[in-house]
C-alpha cells in the first residue's frame, strides 16, 4: 500500500484514490435524494441476462442431453457395484481393512483413528447411509483423478493451454458448489448420478493443480538426466517425471478426496438417494438435532479418517509392517465370520440412538432454560452489529432497539466528527489514512446493502488501482458492472454485506488468535488440532451446531461462515509471524527491542504479505460457505442459487453463481494485488 | 567411437555457435550481425538492446578424442549453456555442432534419442538422481532405455557401481546418501552405457572441499583408465588446472582463451584471465617446457646436471636445482638434451604476479 505523502511532495496513489472515492461518496450522498436512480439501479436498465442464458443454455443442454443420459446410465453400473460390494462386505471386515490401512500408512495412531472412526459409524446405526455415500465417493474420485490428472499433464505438455487451464480452474474454484448442480440436474435428471458427476467435476481441479505444480517443480537436473538417459517423451513423463512428483500428486489426491466427499454431501440436497448427507438435512429440517449431530459426526469421522490416511500416503516415509497389517485383516475376517453367525447387521445396530435422543432432550431443556440468554446474544449482534452494517445507522437506529431515533443531525454530527478525526490524521502526514476515516463513516451511515452503485464501482476501481494498477482497476469495475447489469445487484450487495461482516469478524478474531498462537506455542498446541478439524469437516456440517442454538436465520448463517472461514486467518497470521528469519529477530533484539517492539516493528511488517494471503483465503472460504448457509435461511445470491436449484432454473442458477464468483474473484484479485505489492516492497 | 571415422577427426566440433534467449531470437540474430558488420561484441550489444539474452556468442572449439576439455567461467558466462547446446538439451540459435563428424543440430529427435542411448553420458551439478529409484535402478535406467535385458543391465550397472566405489549401497535411495555418494551415483549412471562422449556440468561444485578433492582424484583415475572425450564445466580455476588437458575460459558468452593449463597460467590472453590465475601457484601447473631456453651452442657445457626433464613442473625442477647457479640442461623424454634453464629464471617464473 502506498500511503500518500505529506504536503510538499506529490500525492501518492493511495491519496488520489481515497480522494476520488470520498468525492464520489459525498456526491452520491448529496444527490441520492434528488436522483433516486443513483441509489437504486433502475430495473429498466438491466439486461435480462438470466433469461438469455436460460434460453441459450437450455437449448444447448437439451442438445447434449441424450449423451449425458447415456453417461448417467453407464455410471449407474459401477456405482451399483460399489454400493453392493460395500453393503455386502461384513462390517467387521471393513472396519479391519480401514484399521489395517491406517497401520500400514501411519502406524498405531492412524490404526486407532481408523478403528475408532469406523466403529463409531457402525455404532451410529447409519451404516447403510454411510456406505451409500462412500460408494459415491469411491466412484467419483477415480473419475476426478483421471480428469484432473489428464488436465494437469496436458497443461504441462502444451504450454500454450496452461494459462487458460489455470484461469478456468480459478473460476471453478470460486463458483459456488450449488451452482454446479443446476445445469447438471437438467442434464442428468434427478438421482445420485448428478451428485456423482458434480463431485467428480468439483474434485478434479485440485488434482490438476497439484499435478501441474508437481511436474513444474521437478529439478531441471532430473528432467535433463531423463532426456540424457535416452528416454522418449512418454518414458520421461511416466517413468521419471510423474514418479518424481509423487509427493505433490498425492497431496492432490488428498485434496481431491476431501472435495469429493464435501460435494457428495452437499449434493444430497437434491435428494433421491438414501445417503448420510440427506439424513443430516432431513433430521435438521425436523429439528431432531440429536440425530442431526450424530449423522454429522459420522460425516466428520469419515472426513478425518479419509483425510489423515491419504495425507499419510503423501508423506514419504517407510511403511509399517506388512505382517501386522495382514494380521489385522485376518482378525477382521474372523470376527466377520462370528458376526455373520451371532451379530446383527450394521444397519440394525443403533447403539448410539439413545445417546442421540438424550442429547436431543438435554438440548431442548438447555435451549428452553437459556432461551432468553441465547436470544439476547443473537439480538445484540443483530441490532448493534449486523443490522447497522446492512442498512446503515440511519435505518437501524430505532427507539425500540437503540432507545432513540437516528436523525439527520446525528448523521451530520457523525460525518463532521469523522472528518475532524480524518483531518487530524491527514495533518500528521498520513493523508490517505485520514481520507479513509470519513469514507468508512459514510459507509456505516448508509449501510453496505444500500450503498449507491456508482460509489461501489468507483470504490472497487480505486482499490484495484492502488493494489495493482490500471488493469486490475479495469477488471474490478467491468466485473462489477456485469453484476449490476444482470439485475442481481441488490442480492449481490446483500451477499457482500454478510460475507463482509463475517470476513471482518474473522480478520479481527482470527488475527488475534493467530497472534496469541505466534506468541505462545502452548496456545498453538491447543488451537492447531481445532483448526485441523474445522478444515476437514465438510461445509454442510457447520450448520448443525449453529442451528441447534440459534435457529434458522441470518445470525446462524453469519456464525456458520465465521466458524468455517476463520481458520485460514489464524493459520496464516501465525505462520507469517513465526516465520520471520531468525537473523532479523536477532538484529532487532541486539538493537534493544522488547518482545512487543520486535513484534510490531519487525515481525508484523515481514508477515504482512502472508497475513494478506490468509485474508484472501478467508474471503474465498466465506463466499463458499455463504451459499451453503442459504440452506438455513438467508437472502442474497446464495438464496437465488438455491431457489434456482429447486426450480431447475438454469439461467438464474448460472447468473447467480457467476455473480457470486465475480464477487469472490474481484475480492481475491484485490487482496492478492496488495499482497504482491507488499512482497515486492519487502523484496521477497 | 566409430571405427570408420578418420583418426584426426575431433570428437566434438563447434563452429560459430550462438545461443540467444528470447522471442524471435532466430530472426534477430542475422539482423544484428548484419547491422554490426559481423562484429560479435557489437552484435551482442544490439541483441541485448532488443531485450534478448545472447548467452553464447560465436563460440568455436574442438575437443579431440580422449581429451579432457574444461570450460571455465563465472556464473552467467554461458558455460553451462554451451554444454546444453552440445548435448542438444536446448536448440542452438545459429552455428554448427558435430559429434564424431555427425551434425547433431540437424539430427532428428529419434536420432538424438539414439545418440543419447549409445554415445553420450552426462553428469549434473545437482546430481539429477531419480528420487523414486534405488542406486542400482538409477544406474541401470539408461540401459533400460536401451532395452537391455534385466539380468544384463543389472550386471553392467553393478560393474560401474563398483568402479565408482559404491559397492554395498546398491539398494539405497538417493535421499539416504551423502552428497559425495550421490554424485558417485550420477557418475556411474552416466558411464553405464559406456559413452564415447562424456559431459560433466559442474559435477563437484555442490560438494564440500574435502569430498570435492577426493572425487577429483578419483575422476582423474577413471579418466586415465577410460580415456573418454570429455567436456567438463567448472567455475573453479584450480579444478580446471588440476584436471584439464585444455581449458577454454569464457566471459559474457564468449571464449577469451583456449589453451593448456600452463598456457593459461603463463601466457594469459588478457587481464581477465590473468586475474583468474593471479593466486594460482604457477610452479604446480607450469612445466619446464614452457620456460625452456634453446641450447646456446657456443656456451661451455653445463657444470651440473640435476637430471631435469621437460615434463617436470617448475616446483619439481626448482627442488632439484635449488643450490645451483649455472644454467642446467633439460632433457626430452628420449634423454636427449633439448634446452637449458637458468635456476634464476626458474625462480622468477614462479613469482606470483603483483
Amino acid at each position: 500500500m502506498r500511503v500518500g505523502g505529506s504536503t510538499g511532495r506529490r500525492p501518492g496513489a493511495g491519496t488520489i484514490a481515497a480522494l476520488v472515492v470520498l468525492a464520489t461518496g459525498a456526491l452520491c450522498m448529496a444527490l441520492v435524494p434528488h436522483l433516486p436512480w443513483l441509489g437504486q439501479f433502475p430495473d429498466a436498465w438491466t439486461l435480462p441476462m438470466s433469461a438469455w442464458i436460460d434460453t441459450w443454455l437450455t437449448w444447448f443442454l437439451n442438445l447434449i442431453k441424450p449423451g449425458a443420459r447415456l453417461l448417467s446410465a453407464a455410471l449407474a453400473y459401477p456405482m451399483g457395484w460399489t454400493k453392493a460390494l460395500l453393503l455386502h462386505t461384513p462390517w467387521p471386515l471393513l472396519v479391519a481393512l480401514v484399521t489395517a490401512l491406517g497401520w500400514y500408512v501411519g502406524g498405531m495412531r492412524l490404526a486407532l483413528l481408523g478403528f475408532a472412526g469406523f466403529s463409531f459409524v457402525v455404532a451410529s446405526g447409519y451404516w447403510v447411509e454411510s456406505m451409500n455415500t462412500l460408494s459415491l465417493v469411491a466412484v467419483s474420485v477415480p473419475l476426478a483423478l483421471l480428469l484432473g490428472g489428464a488436465t494437469g499433464i496436458l497443461a504441462n505438455e502444451v504450454p500454450r493451454v496452461k494459462s487458460s487451464v489455470q484461469t478456468v480452474m480459478d473460476v471453478m474454484q470460486t463458483v459456488p458448489t450449488f451452482a454446479y448442480l443446476t445445469p447438471l440436474l437438467l442434464l442428468f435428471g434427478f438421482g445420485p448420478v448428478v451428485g456423482l458427476i458434480a463431485s467428480a467435476i468439483y474434485a478434479a481441479p485440485p488434482m490438476a493443480r497439484n499435478v501441474m505444480l508437481g511436474l513444474e517443480r521437478i529439478e531441471t537436473d532430473i528432467k535433463e538426466a531423463a532426456i540424457m538417459s535416452g528416454g522418449n517423451r512418454m518414458q520421461q513423463l511416466f517413468l521419471i517425471e510423474i514418479p518424481s512428483a509423487a509427493t505433490q500428486i498425492m497431496v492432490g489426491v488428498n485434496q481431491s478426496l476431501m472435495a469429493a466427499l464435501s460435494m457428495v454431501i452437499i449434493a444430497a440436497v437434491i435428494g433421491g438417494f438414501n445417503d448420510i448427507g440427506w439424513e443430516v438435512l432431513l433430521t435438521m429440517r425436523k429439528a431432531q438435532f440429536g440425530d442431526a449431530l450424530l449423522a454429522g459426526l459420522v460425516i466428520v469421522a469419515f472426513a478425518i479418517v479419509i483425510d489423515r490416511n491419504s495425507a499419510g500416503m503423501a508423506r514419504q516415509q517407510a511403511r509399517h509392517s506388512r505382517r501386522i497389517t495382514l494380521a489385522i485383516i485376518a482378525v477382521g475376517a474372523f470376527v466377520a465370520v462370528l458376526a455373520w453367525l451371532y451379530l446383527p447387521a450394521a444397519g440394525q445396530l443403533k447403539l448410539l440412538v439413545p445417546v442421540a435422543d438424550w442429547v436431543d432432550g438435554r438440548l431442548t431443556v438447555f435451549v428452553r432454560a437459556n432461551g432468553a440468554a441465547l436470544d439476547s446474544i443473537k439480538n445484540t449482534a443483530m441490532f448493534y452489529g449486523l443490522l447497522p452494517l446492512r442498512i446503515g445507522l440511519d435505518g437501524a437506529v430505532l427507539p425500540f432497539t437503540w432507545g432513540f431515533q437516528w436523525t439527520g443531525w446525528m448523521s451530520a454530527a457523525l460525518l463532521a466528527a469523522s472528518a475532524a478525526i480524518g483531518g487530524v490524521i491527514a495533518f500528521q502526514g498520513r493523508v490517505a489514512a485520514g481520507l479513509l476515516v470519513p469514507i468508512l463513516a459514510g459507509m456505516v451511515e448508509t449501510g453496505i446493502a444500500e450503498l449507491p452503485w456508482p460509489f461501489v464501482l468507483i470504490g472497487a476501481g480505486a482499490v484495484g488501482w492502488v493494489a495493482g494498477g490500471r488493469r486490475l482497476a479495469l477488471f474490478a469495475v467491468l466485473m462489477l458492472a456485469a453484476v449490476l447489469l444482470s439485475g442481481l445487484w441488490e442480492k449481490a450487495l446483500w451477499s457482500l454485506y454478510l460475507s463482509g461482516a463475517a470476513v471482518l469478524t474473522c480478520a479481527i478474531l482470527g488475527g488475534a488468535i493467530g497472534l496469541i498462537c505466534a506468541l505462545s506455542p502452548l496456545a498453538w498446541r491447543v488451537v492447531q488440532p481445532v483448526c485441523d478439524m474445522l478444515q476437514t469437516i465438510p461445509l454442510f456440517v457447520f450448520l448443525i451446531p449453529v442451528l441447534m442454538f440459534f435457529q434458522i436465520g441470518e445470525f446462524s448463517a453469519f456464525l456458520a461462515i465465521i466458524l468455517y472461514a476463520i481458520v485460514p486467518m489464524i493459520r496464516y497470521t501465525r505462520h507469517g509471524l513465526v516465520s520471520t528469519p531468525p537473523d532479523l529477530i536477532e538484529a532487532a533484539v541486539s538493537s534493544g527491542a522488547t518482545t512487543w517492539q520486535t513484534m510490531r516493528e519487525v515481525r508484523a511488517p515481514y508477515a504482512a504479505p502472508t497475513i494478506l494471503l490468509g485474508l484472501n483465503q478467508t474471503i474465498l472460504y466465506a463466499f463458499a460457505m455463504l451459499v451453503i448457509a442459504a440452506l438455513i435461511g438467508t437472502t442474497g445470491l446464495g438464496q437465488s442459487i438455491f431457489v434456482a436449484l429447486g426450480q431447475a432454473d438454469v439461467g438464474l442458477g448460472i447468473t447467480s453463481g457467476a455473480a457470486m464468483a465475480i464477487l469472490a474473484l474481484v475480492a481475491d484479485r484485490l487482496v492478492q494485488g496488495f499482497a504482491a505489492e507488499r512482497r515486492r516492497a519487502l523484496g521477497l | 567411437m566409430t571405427d570408420t571415422a578418420p583418426p584426426d577427426q575431433p570428437a566434438i566440433r563447434c563452429r560459430d555457435v550462438w545461443q540467444v534467449f528470447g522471442t524471435g531470437a532466430a530472426k534477430c540474430l542475422p539482423d544484428a550481425l548484419d547491422r554490426a558488420g559481423g562484429d560479435v561484441r557489437q552484435a551482442a550489444q544490439i541483441l541485448r538492446d532488443d531485450g534478448l539474452v545472447p548467452a553464447v556468442q560465436n563460440v568455436s572449439f574442438d575437443v579431440k578424442r580422449g581429451e579432457l576439455f574444461v570450460i571455465m567461467g563465472l556464473s552467467g558466462s554461458g558455460k553451462s549453456t554451451i554444454l546444453r547446446c552440445i548435448s542438444r538439451l536446448i536448440d542452438v540459435t545459429a552455428g554448427q555442432i558435430e559429434i564424431d563428424g555427425e551434425d547433431i543440430l540437424t539430427a532428428s529427435k529419434a536420432r538424438m534419442t539414439q545418440l543419447r542411448r549409445r554415445k553420450l553420458g552426462m553428469v549434473f551439478q545437482h546430481f539429477g538422481l531419480f528420487p523414486h529409484m534405488s542406486v542400482l535402478q538409477n544406474v541401470a535406467f539408461p540401459l533400460k532405455m536401451q532395452r537391455q535385458g534385466r539380468a544384463e543391465r543389472l550386471r553392467r550397472a553393478q560393474e560401474v557401481i563398483d568402479l565408482v566405489g559404491l559397492k554395498g549401497r546398491e539398494g539405497a535411495y538417493p535421499r539416504q546418501l551423502s552428497g559425495g555418494q550421490r554424485q558417485r551415483v550420477g557418475i556411474a549412471r552416466s558411464l553405464a552405457v559406456n559413452p564415447d562422449v562424456w559431459f560433466l556440468d559442474e559435477p563437484f561444485s555442490a560438494l564440500d572441499p574435502l569430498i570435492r578433492r577426493q572425487l577429483q582424484d578419483e575422476f582423474i583415475d577413471i579418466q586415465a583408465r577410460l580415456r573418454k572425450s570429455i567436456v567438463f564445466i567448472t567455475h573453479d580455476i584450480a579444478e580446471a588446472l588440476k584436471i584439464a588437458d585444455r581449458i577454454a575460459i569464457m566471459r559474457d558468452g564468449q571464449i577469451v582463451q583456449i589453451g593448456t593449463p600452463s598456457q593459461i597460467v603463463l601466457e594469459p590472453a588478457d587481464d581477465y584471465v590473468r586475474d583468474f590465475t593471479r593466486d594460482v601457484a604457477k610452479g604446480r601447473h607450469a612445466r619446464l617446457s614452457s620456460v625452456l631456453r634453446p641450447v646456446d651452442p657456443d656456451a661451455p657445457p653445463a657444470p651440473d646436471d640435476p637430471g631435469l626433464t621437460v615434463d617436470m613442473t617448475l616446483d619439481e625442477a626448482l627442488n632439484a636445482c635449488m643450490l645451483l647457479y649455472q644454467p642446467v640442461p633439460v632433457r626430452g623424454r628420449d634423454g636427449q638434451i633439448v634446452g637449458m634453464i637458468d635456476p634464476a629464471d626458474l625462480a622468477n617464473a614462479l613469482q606470483v604476479d603483483p
